[in-house]
C-alpha cells in the first residue's frame, strides 16, 4: 500500500478565547518526509490530534487520503502515530503495551516482536515500560506506530531523548519508509536533525501557516539586498508586495545608509528593477541560503523586532551565496 | 473476528497485565480473613454464636454482593480513570476513531472483572466461613442453590459497581477524583438520600445487593436487577456521551 496525502484545509481550533490553530491549510505528500515546525505553542500537537480524529476542529476539515480519519475502514493499518512519549501504563511491560495494540487492531502477535526488534527494544520488551529512559519511550511508540506497518506515519517530536544513534537509526527508518513510498509527517525541534531528515517542511506560528514546500527551495527563497538607502529601498519594495527586514546584528545595521534588508515574495530581478525605478543604489544583491535554525528563527519572528520605516526587523547571520551585484 | 471483540479482548488484557488485579485480590482477601476471624472469634452479646446458628443467619454472613458493588466500584473507577491518567486511550480511541465500539469494550471489559471481582470475592467468603465454622458448634448449613445465588448476586453486584465506577472514571479521568466519586455515589451519598427521601431505603444499591442474595425480600429480584442496572448505566451513559464529545488532551 503507498501513502496518502494528509490534507489539512483551512482549520481552526479555539480553546475558549484562545484561537491555538487559526485557517491553518497544507498538504503533505507520500514518498517524502515532511518536517512540521513551529515554536512551542504554535499549535503543532493540537493540529496533529485533529488530523487523527483525537480533537474536533472549530473549523475546517483534515484527510487521510479523500477521507477523515473517523471514516477510514482500517484506521490502525493505514496510519501509525506516536503523539505522547507517555501513552502507556508504566506498570505494563512494553511487550505487553504492543500486545494490546496488537489486539485491538487485529495484527498477529508475531508483529509484535519484530516491532520491538525495528524499535531496537528486542532485549527490554519484558521490563515495565515505567522504568524506560526517555530514549526508550519513543521507541516504544515508534514500536507502536509501525506495529500495523501502515503506509502512513505521524510522529509527534520522535527524536526526543534518543541518543545520536538511535537518532540515526530513527532518521534512517524514516528515509527507508519515503523512500518505498510512505507518508512521513514529523514535528520536531531537533532542527538539525530535521535539517538531514526532511524533505518538505510546514512551519506554523501562533496556529498559523508561515511557510509550507521543499526545503531545498525555501531556503533560496530569501534574497540579501544591501544598499545605502535601505529605508526608501524598503518602502518601494514593501509597495509591490515584497516582505522585508532588517537584520540588527549586521554590523551596519543601525545606519540606515547602508542597511541589510532580508526580502522574500519577490525575484531577484524584480528587486533589481525596484532598485532602479526607485533611483536607490544596490551595493549587493543575493540569494540567502542559512541554516534550517536560521531560516526557523526568520520564519518564526522569535527575535525582537527592531522596525525602521517600511522594514521589519529579524535577526540572522546569513551565508551568502549566489551574489548578484 | 469482529471490531468489538477485538477491542474487548484488549480491554480485557489491559486489565489483567498491570498489579492491580493482585492489589484488588489481596482486598478479597483481607476480607475473607476478616470473616474467618469474625467466625472463629467472634460471639454475640451473650457469648453465643448464635449469629451463625442458622442458614438464613450464615447466608446473610457471605452475603458479598454489597461489598461487592463498592469494592467493585473502585476497580471500575480506577480502571476507566487510568486509561486518561496514562494517555493509553489515545492509542484506543486510534484504532477505534468513533469511539463508541471503544467505549462499549472498555465497559464490557471492566464489567467482566466486576463480575469476576464480585464472583471471587464471594467464593473466598463462602470458603473461609465454611473453613473456620468447625470451631463452632454449628457446621455449614447454607443449601447449594443459595450458595450459588449469593455467588451469582455478587458477581452480578460487582459487574454493576465496576461500570457504575467506569462510568465515574470515565467523567473525572483523573484516578484520586474517580475513587473519591465512587465513594461518594456508593458509600456517602445512598445514605444521605434515604435520610431526604425515605421512601429510596429499598433502592439503594446496598439493599438491591442484599435482595439479590436473598438475605432481604423487600424487592423482587428482577425489580433489583433492573434498578441496579439503572444505578450502572446512567453513569456509563453520561461517560460515553462525554467521552464521545470531548477532546483527548
Amino acid at each position: 500500500m503507498t501513502g496518502r496525502a494528509l490534507v489539512v484545509d483551512h482549520v481552526t481550533k479555539r480553546y475558549g478565547a484562545r484561537t491555538v490553530v487559526d485557517d491553518l491549510s497544507f498538504e503533505v505528500a507520500p514518498g517524502r518526509v515532511t518536517g512540521f515546525l513551529g515554536p512551542n505553542g504554535s499549535g503543532k500537537s493540537t493540529t496533529m490530534k485533529i488530523l487523527l480524529g483525537l480533537a474536533a476542529a472549530d473549523g475546517g476539515t483534515t484527510r487521510i487520503g479523500d477521507r477523515p480519519y473517523v471514516e477510514l475502514d482500517a484506521p490502525n493499518a493505514t496510519v501509525g502515530a506516536a503523539l505522547e512519549t507517555n501513552a502507556f501504563h508504566p506498570g505494563r511491560s512494553g511487550r505487553d503495551h504492543l500486545r494490546i495494540l496488537a489486539r485491538a487492531a487485529g495484527v498477529p502477535e508475531p508483529r509484535v516482536d519484530e516491532s520491538l526488534a525495528t524499535a531496537g527494544l528486542a532485549d527490554s520488551g519484558e521490563r515495565r515500560a515505567g522504568t524506560y529512559s526517555l530514549g526508550m519511550r519513543q521507541r516504544l511508540g515508534l514500536a507502536a506506530a509501525l506495529l500495523c506497518d501502515p503506509p502512513v506515519l505521524v510522529l509527534d517530536e520522535p527524536g526526543n531523548g534518543l541518543d545520536p544513534q538511535g537518532i540515526r537509526e530513527l532518521r534512517d527508518l524514516l528515509r527507508h519508509r519515503a523512500g518505498r513510498g510512505d507518508t512521513v509527517f514529523v514535528s520536531s525541534h531537533l532542527l538539525g536533525e530535521v535539517e538531514l531528515l526532511v524533505d518538505d517542511v510546514v512551519v506554523i506560528d501562533h496556529g498559523r501557516l508561515i511557510t509550507a514546500g521543499p526545503l531545498a527551495e525555501l531556503r533560496h527563497e530569501t534574497a540579501l539586498v544591501r544598499s545605502p538607502h535601505a529605508d526608501r529601498l524598503g518602502v518601494a519594495l514593501r509597495e509591490m508586495g515584497a516582505v522585508v527586514e532588517r537584520a540588527p546584528d549586521a554590523p551596519d545595521a543601525t545606519d540606515a545608509a547602508t542597511g541589510l534588508l532580508l526580502v522574500r515574495g519577490v525575484s531577484l530581478g524584480e528587486i533589481g528593477h525596484a532598485a532602479f525605478t526607485a533611483g536607490v543604489e544596490l551595493s549587493e544583491l543575493a540569494t540567502r541560503s542559512g541554516s534550517l535554525e536560521d531560516l526557523f528563527m526568520q520564519w518564526t519572528h522569535q527575535q525582537a523586532t527592531d522596525a525602521v520605516p517600511g522594514v521589519d526587523a529579524v535577526a540572522v547571520a546569513p551565508e551568502e551565496k549566489e551574489v548578484m551585484a | 473476528m469482529s471490531t468489538m471483540q477485538r477491542l474487548t479482548r484488549a480491554e480485557l488484557m489491559k486489565l489483567t497485565t498491570t498489579r492491580m488485579p493482585w492489589a484488588f485480590l489481596l482486598v478479597l482477601l483481607v476480607m475473607g480473613a476478616i470473616n474467618a476471624a469474625t467466625v472463629a472469634f467472634g460471639t454475640d452479646m451473650d457469648g453465643s454464636k448464635a449469629f451463625v446458628s442458622t442458614a438464613a443467619d450464615q447466608q446473610s454472613l457471605v452475603a458479598f454482593a454489597v461489598n461487592a458493588t463498592m469494592i467493585a466500584g473502585l476497580f471500575g473507577a480506577i480502571a476507566a480513570a487510568r486509561e486518561y491518567a496514562h494517555l493509553t486511550v489515545i492509542p484506543t480511541f486510534l484504532s477505534d476513531p468513533m469511539r463508541r465500539r471503544a467505549v462499549g469494550a472498555q465497559l464490557v471489559a471492566i464489567a467482566t472483572g466486576g463480575a469476576v471481582l464480585g464472583a471471587v470475592g464471594a467464593g473466598i467468603t463462602i470458603a473461609a466461613v465454611a473453613a473456620t465454622l468447625p470451631t463452632t458448634e454449628y457446621g455449614f448449613l447454607i443449601p447449594a442453590l443459595d450458595v450459588v445465588r449469593v455467588i451469582a448476586a455478587s458477581a452480578f453486584c460487582g459487574a454493576v459497581g465496576a461500570v457504575l465506577g467506569a462510568g465515574i472514571g470515565v467523567v473525572v479521568r483523573n484516578v484520586g477524583g474517580a475513587v473519591t466519586g465512587a465513594v461518594l455515589v456508593l458509600i456517602v451519598a445512598p445514605p444521605m438520600l434515604v435520610q431526604l427521601i425515605n421512601s429510596t431505603a429499598s433502592w439503594i444499591p446496598a439493599s438491591l445487593a442484599l435482595d439479590l442474595s436473598g438475605v432481604e425480600t423487600e424487592v423482587t429480584a428482577p425489580a433489583a436487577v433492573a434498578a441496579l442496572l439503572a444505578w450502572a448505566l446512567v453513569p456509563a451513559a453520561v461517560g460515553a456521551f462525554a467521552v464521545r464529545h470531548r477532546d483527548v488532551a
